[in-house]
């Protein structure tokens, strides 16, 4: 008998760690820069396109939203390109084979999607000069390694607006991944967001350390909306914390892609992922002959590779004319999110009036501005921007 | 009971065989209702493999199981389960008994019954055990703690239990083991009153006095086969014993007056907890002097195991002191008794003399690893070892396939011939070191058949005379009177009197196992 | 019960030579048929797909004629790591000490190497910036790391008997996420513009490649296997571990240790896990990054588990079971089927093989019941 509880505590055991031990995504940013530049390339054959995925497209986020991507390619080009794509690979020694393998079986062009596939890519590419790839979020480069990104933190301000509208006890709860700056980043646009509409409203973070986690996201937002919380955004892979404020009783902002699409109307709007935008113009570059690789860029609302989805019925047309307002500023290059004056979360005046941060501060970022309360790596400096 | 009651249950042709063993050929059995039939063998004679078959552990590969009526028609059943044995009135008591301490007397004879309801009248069912209890005159508390009642209280509750199930046909399994020479007495009424209720009583032993008492009729077994069937009236002990072994036995032994020297293991006032925390040995003194064989006689679970542990290293003592030879060795660790000369042969072969799935050779080993040639620097050298373990099996003649057989595959007597093989050189080189060496023997012949007993009991004796202290624990009262040169009583946990066997009987040492009296 | 006839298991004493053979290979042979099942219904030609798993996992022979074996390489690369967990495993599994934490250990190892390589260098310059140097300093630090995180269980066990079950496990996910500390704080790279991720290695810290992305760590992986096989055969400690592992009372009995042994043997466990992260950071990552816990110390309970806990068994297990995952890849890449599909595929093999040894250890047996039991039941 004893023998046999022991044998079912150690199944049990294994069954928990390893439903644990899957890795998630890592996703980060990248600088800024400009596309263009011509080179010749005869396409007989349909372009080859290979997609490195580090989650199941079922996430319904982040790789699901680069898989809407690669749809919007073969819509868009129909018989003159052949996708596929690898989804699930975890960032360790597996995705340097996984990248090799997609560049010998002939694709031309292969897109990694998550941070940590940064090195393996490079390294491949080193070996394969003939094949262009594009590599998400990182920050090396190589003649035939581009970089793609998007300034997120643009829609995750007006979705801050929205949010602050939104709350009756002023209290926002949001679900994060990593300390990171690109997560540090879209805490600070959502904050100073969600300060437009509702001037004393706190945003709690709670840190997951998991990109890709369902039951860790669900309980971090569970216990935001127990605090106090009424309305809850995030900055993960999949639609948990959305779910966990619906059954809550609860209103949210979504991430990736219009979630409201997976969980209802109380998602009240979601800073999107157009992957699309950038993935076709790479392409038809390619197809072309017009393409260079190399390049680095980061790209904001007014290219709409980032975007705000359409708005939930639940909230007001008045709230979504100053949403739409302050959208229209941005894409019009009137005004940016971090331009000042900014006061850090511990009374320091960050940035001055008149001064805005630059592309180096923003991708730098590990300071939380006032109205944030959570764990974040330093305190606020003093004196950035320009 | 007469030859004309109606048959209860019959066994025809029973073959079953395991890779390699013939454990049943053949046999038959025939049980009539009102009878108690002794099932006789050796260990390994297929007795606990036919009555694994009859209660539907085991599927014979041949024969037929046939269940009779009142007016003893039979007909052919097929036994695949305990549960379809239970449908059919056949009952089982276990040698270990199968209850649940933790639950009173009710409740584990009521445990794992079929139809047993959700919400239960506990009241009831009392009322219903205290009347079986009643009329086959097996008083228990119904409504105590299974951990509270003693040991022969336990085995009425296994009994009770297989009745209360409807059990016309009830085998017990060596039943008198762990009991006094008194509580195997009663147990000897209680299936004398079965019997006459017309239950057919089925008897498991291989105790020859026991079942020249108990039963009316004896089935022997050998090698797998049904050797006889014959009436006790019509033969006796030393008849059975030839059946059962096959040839001619001795039942004494040839020992001589021998020379008894100083004190060498030395327990003075020692105060230990069992397993469970209970104090088990309590202000325990005993000596063992160098050239003596000190029997130790007690009920099972009156501190033996305690007793053994302390000699040994393997239990901590809370006051008073452990001496081997002059050295006071009080809580040190294991290896320092082994060192110091002190052998140990276990009670429990498998749990803790052998570690039955590695080879024989490695388990010969387990004393002479540590020293050269075996050892060599931290490496072990696996030729050495077998050939060491190939010398001791020609020596004590172990009958094994070689060095590797794994222990467990062993019978029961070769495998304590392995562990005196192995204790007794142990006890040689400490005699080289010039100790004075010890060796502790905790049942050394039980479950063994009936030349092996010869071949331990030899050892035993040969040990003594050569100047080792021996430590005798029996269960067999038999064998510490023949064996001993002075007994001990242990009865919980302390020495009841010391005694030398000449002048003492088996009823004396009885009344002071059950702690009636002290000498 | 009113079936005409009941199926039920009886344990065998002895399992025949061929019984003991035969089991697993009909069990590969079940799994590999129900599998082909499976992906018929996802609408791939199982034929097709099997070829693509053996080629992804060995190359082809065309590939071979022309010298090319990178496919099989690969193979290597994700064994080094499955061969140390395994004889990790094995070690404390051989004892019955149910360790758990391999994951964990693999994970300190691989931080504790890091260190060295990052950070030594700048503490103590004097010490020669050259690989031979370098690397084994960087592999003694690393077992170390791996074996001090598994005596915090052995401690625990030895001497306040705590299960190590719960330990090991729990210690799992402190290492781990220790480790995302750090890559994330306090060792992030200061040029990494805030990444998560240390600094590169210096090359002198590298392990250097035998072929492809095939390092000296498979020599050291393979050099660990015929020691773990020298200690388990050929010295006192492995008789004593064996000991141990069979009958703790008899070890007891024969004047074993028990406290000394079991840190001992968790020294070992964790220091061949610790030597694993050394291999996957000094040879594959060259930095501390996501992608060190990718479940190598559990993969290694399988691969022990499947090898019997035989060294020898546990290096070919281990490639065999690295081919089935970077030949299943295939069933993504060639196929077009998706991850989930590759994963059951594994998964189903593994359940056969350890499932099929039920019939190693008993035997089938159907009784029939006769018409008269069965009217009365």
């Amino acid at each position: 008998m004893r023998r046999l509880k022991r044998w079912m505590l150690l199944l049990a055991a294994l069954a928990i760690v390893a439903a644990a031990c899957s890795s998630g995504s890592t996703t980060t940013t990248a600088a800024g820069g400009d596309t263009g530049g011509d080179t010749g390339d005869e396409m007989t054959e349909p372009l080859q396109v290979a997609f490195v995925y580090v989650a199941p497209i079922g996430d319904l986020g982040w790789t699901w939203a680069h898989d809407q991507g690669r749809k919007a390619i073969e819509d868009q080009f129909g018989d003159q390109v052949e996708t596929t794509f690898v989804e699930n690979v975890p960032e360790g020694p597996d995705a340097e084979r996984v990248i090799r393998d997609l560049a010998q079986k002939g694709n031309d062009l292969i897109v990694t999607t998550s941070f940590g596939f940064m090195d393996p890519t490079i390294a491949v590419a080193s070996e394969f000069p003939d094949v262009e790839f594009v590599h998400i979020s990182g920050f090396k480069t190589a003649d035939n390694v581009s970089t793609v990104f998007g300034r997120m933190y643009q829609p995750r301000y007006l979705s801050g607006i929205v949010a602050g509208a939104a709350t009756e006890t002023n209290t926002i709860g949001y679900v994060a991944a990593f300390p990171i700056p690109e997560v540090i980043r879209g805490i600070n646009a959502f904050a100073l967001g969600v300060q437009q509409s509702a001037p004393d409203a706190v945003v709690k973070v709670v840190w997951t350390n998991t990109w890709f986690g369902p039951p860790e996201e669900k309980e971090a937002a569970e216990a935001l909306l127990a605090s106090g919380a009424d309305v809850i955004a995030q900055h993960q892979d999949t639609t948990e914390p959305q779910k966990a404020a619906a059954d809550a009783g609860a209103v949210s902002i979504g991430y990736d892609s219009d979630m409201r699409a997976f969980v209802g109307d109380t998602v009240l709007t979601s800073p999107v992922w157009n992957w699309g935008v950038e993935y076709v113009d790479i392409v038809q570059q390619i197809l072309d002959g017009t393409y260079t690789g190399g390049f680095q860029y980061w790209g904001g609302m007014d290219d709409g590779i980032v975007d705000l989805a359409p708005m939930s019925p639940m909230v007001s047309e008045e709230t979504a004319a100053v949403v739409e307002k302050a959208r229209q500023a941005i894409i019009a290059n009137q005004t940016d999110v971090f331009c000042g004056p900014i006061e850090g979360a511990n009374g320091n005046m960050v940035v001055d009036d008149g001064k805005c941060l630059t592309d180096g501060e923003m991708l730098s970022m590990d300071w939380f501005v006032a109205g944030v309360e959570g764990e974040a790596p330093a305190e606020a400096p003093t004196g950035l921007g320009e | 009971m007469t030859d004309t009651a109606p048959i209860a249950v019959a066994l025809r042709g029973i073959t079953k065989t395991f890779p390699g063993v013939l454990a049943n050929d053949d046999v038959d059995l025939e049980v009539r209702r009102g009878e108690i039939h002794a099932l006789l063998g050796e260990n390994g004679a297929g007795k606990s493999t036919l009555m694994s078959v009859l209660t539907g552990l085991y599927q014979p590969d041949r024969g037929q199981i046939l269940i009779g009526d009142e007016t003893g028609s039979l007909r052919p059943v097929t036994i695949v389960s305990p549960r379809d044995a239970i449908g059919l009135g056949i009952g089982m008591v276990h040698q270990h008994f199968k209850l649940v301490p933790t639950q009173t007397v009710a409740e584990n004879i009521i445990l794992g019954m079929d139809g047993v309801p959700f919400v239960l009248d506990m009241g009831s069912v009392e009322a219903d055990v205290a009347a079986l209890s009643e009329r086959f005159r097996m008083p228990v508390p119904v409504s105590a703690f299974i951990w509270q009642i003693s040991v022969g209280e336990q085995q009425r509750v296994e009994i009770l239990k297989a009745l209360y199930r409807g059990a016309e046909i009830l085998i017990l399994d060596e039943p008198t083991a762990v009991l006094t020479p008194q509580e195997a007495a009663e147990v000897a009424a209680t299936l004398r009153a079965l019997a006459g209720e017309g239950k057919a009583i089925i008897f498991i032993s291989h105790k020859l006095d026991e079942v020249m008492t108990v039963a009316d009729r004896v089935t022997v077994l050998r090698k797998g086969r049904n050797v006889a069937t014959v009436d006790v009236g019509a033969t006796d002990k030393h008849r059975l014993a030839e059946l059962m072994v096959g040839r001619e036995v001795a039942t004494t032994i040839d020992k001589d007056d021998g020379a008894i020297g100083p004190v060498v293991l030395r327990i003075d006032g020692v105060v230990a907890r069992n397993d469970r925390g209970i104090v088990a040995l309590k202000d325990l003194t005993l000596e063992v002097r160098a050239g003596e064989i000190l029997g130790i006689a007690g009920v099972a679970g009156n501190g033996q195991r305690e007793l053994t542990e302390v000699a040994t290293g393997l239990r901590r003592v809370e006051q008073g002191t452990v001496t081997v030879d002059g050295e006071d060795l009080t809580n040190r660790p294991p290896v320092r008794f082994i060192d110091a000369g002190v052998s140990h042969v276990p009670s429990d072969r498998l749990g803790r003399g052998l570690a039955g799935n590695l080879p024989l050779a490695d388990n010969m080993a387990m004393k002479a690893y540590r020293r050269p040639p075996i050892a060599a620097g931290p490496m072990l050298r696996r030729d050495r070892m077998r050939a060491f373990a190939g010398d001791l099996i020609e020596r004590f003649n172990v009958d094994t396939p070689g060095p590797d057989t794994p222990a467990r595959n062993l019978s029961g007597g070769n495998q304590q011939k392995a562990i005196l093989a192995r204790e007794i050189t142990a006890g040689t080189w400490a005699r080289e070191r010039g100790r004075r060496p010890v060796l502790i023997a905790a049942y050394p012949t039980r479950g063994l058949d009936v030349g092996a007993i010869e071949d331990v009991r030899r050892h035993l004796i040969e040990q003594r005379s050569g100047g080792t202290a021996v430590l005798l624990i029996s269960e067999e009262l038999d064998e510490l009177m023949m064996m001993s040169d002075r007994i001990a009583v242990l009865h919980g946990g302390e020495v009841m009197g010391v005694v030398a066997p000449a002048e003492t009987t088996i009823e004396e040492l009885g009344l002071m196992m059950a702690g009636e009296m002290r000498r | 019960m009113n079936l005409p006839y009941r199926v039920t298991l009886e344990k065998r004493l002895d399992a025949p030579r061929i019984v003991v053979w035969l089991v697993p290979v009909v069990s590969i042979l079940v799994a590999l048929a129900f599998g082909a099942i499976v992906l018929a219904v996802a609408g791939a030609d199982p034929l097709e797909a099997y070829g693509q798993i053996l080629t992804g996992a060995f190359g082809s022979l065309t590939a071979w004629l022309d010298g090319e074996f990178y496919a099989v390489s690969e193979t290597v690369v994700r064994t080094v790591p499955l061969i140390l967990t395994g004889l990790a495993v094995a070690v404390a599994f051989r004892m019955r000490f149910w360790n758990i934490g391999a994951e964990g250990q693999l994970v300190f190892g691989g931080v504790f190497a890091a260190w060295v390589a990052l950070f030594l260098p700048g503490v103590i310059p004097g010490i020669p910036q050259t690989l031979w140097v370098y690397l084994p300093l960087m592999a003694v630090v690393a077992v170390a790391g791996g074996a001090i995180w598994a005596l915090i269980p052995a401690f625990l066990k030895a001497y306040l008997d705590v299960d190590e079950i719960i330990t090991t496990i729990m210690l799992n996910f402190v290492a781990i996420l220790t480790y995302q500390y750090l890559f994330t704080g306090p060792w992030k790279d200061p040029e990494g513009q805030g990444f998560p991720g240390s600094a590169l290695f210096p090359e002198f810290t590298w392990l250097p490649r035998l072929t492809g992305r095939v390092t000296l760590g498979l020599v050291l992986a393979l050099a660990a296997a015929v020691v773990v096989w020298l200690i388990f055969d050929h010295t006192k400690l492995g008789y004593e571990i064996a000991l141990m592992g069979e009958n703790p009372e008899a070890a007891r009995y024969a004047g074993v240790n028990r406290a000394g042994i079991i840190i001992v043997v968790m020294v070992l466990s964790g220091g061949l896990a610790g030597l694993a992260g050394f291999t996957e950071t000094a040879g594959i990552s060259h930095r501390l990054q996501q992608g060190l816990a990718i479940g190598n110390g559990f993969t290694g309970i399988i691969v022990a588990w499947v090898a019997k806990l035989r060294p020898g068994w546990i290096v070919v297990v281990a490639f065999l079971l690295s081919a089935l995952f970077v030949g299943g890849d295939q069933l993504q890449i060639s196929m077009g089927l998706p991850a989930s599909i590759g994963a059951f595929f594994q998964g189903m093999i593994l359940l056969f093989i350890l499932g099929g040894d039920v019939f190693t250890r008993y035997r089938v047996k159907v009784a029939r019941r006769p018409a008269a039991v069965a009217v009365e039941g």
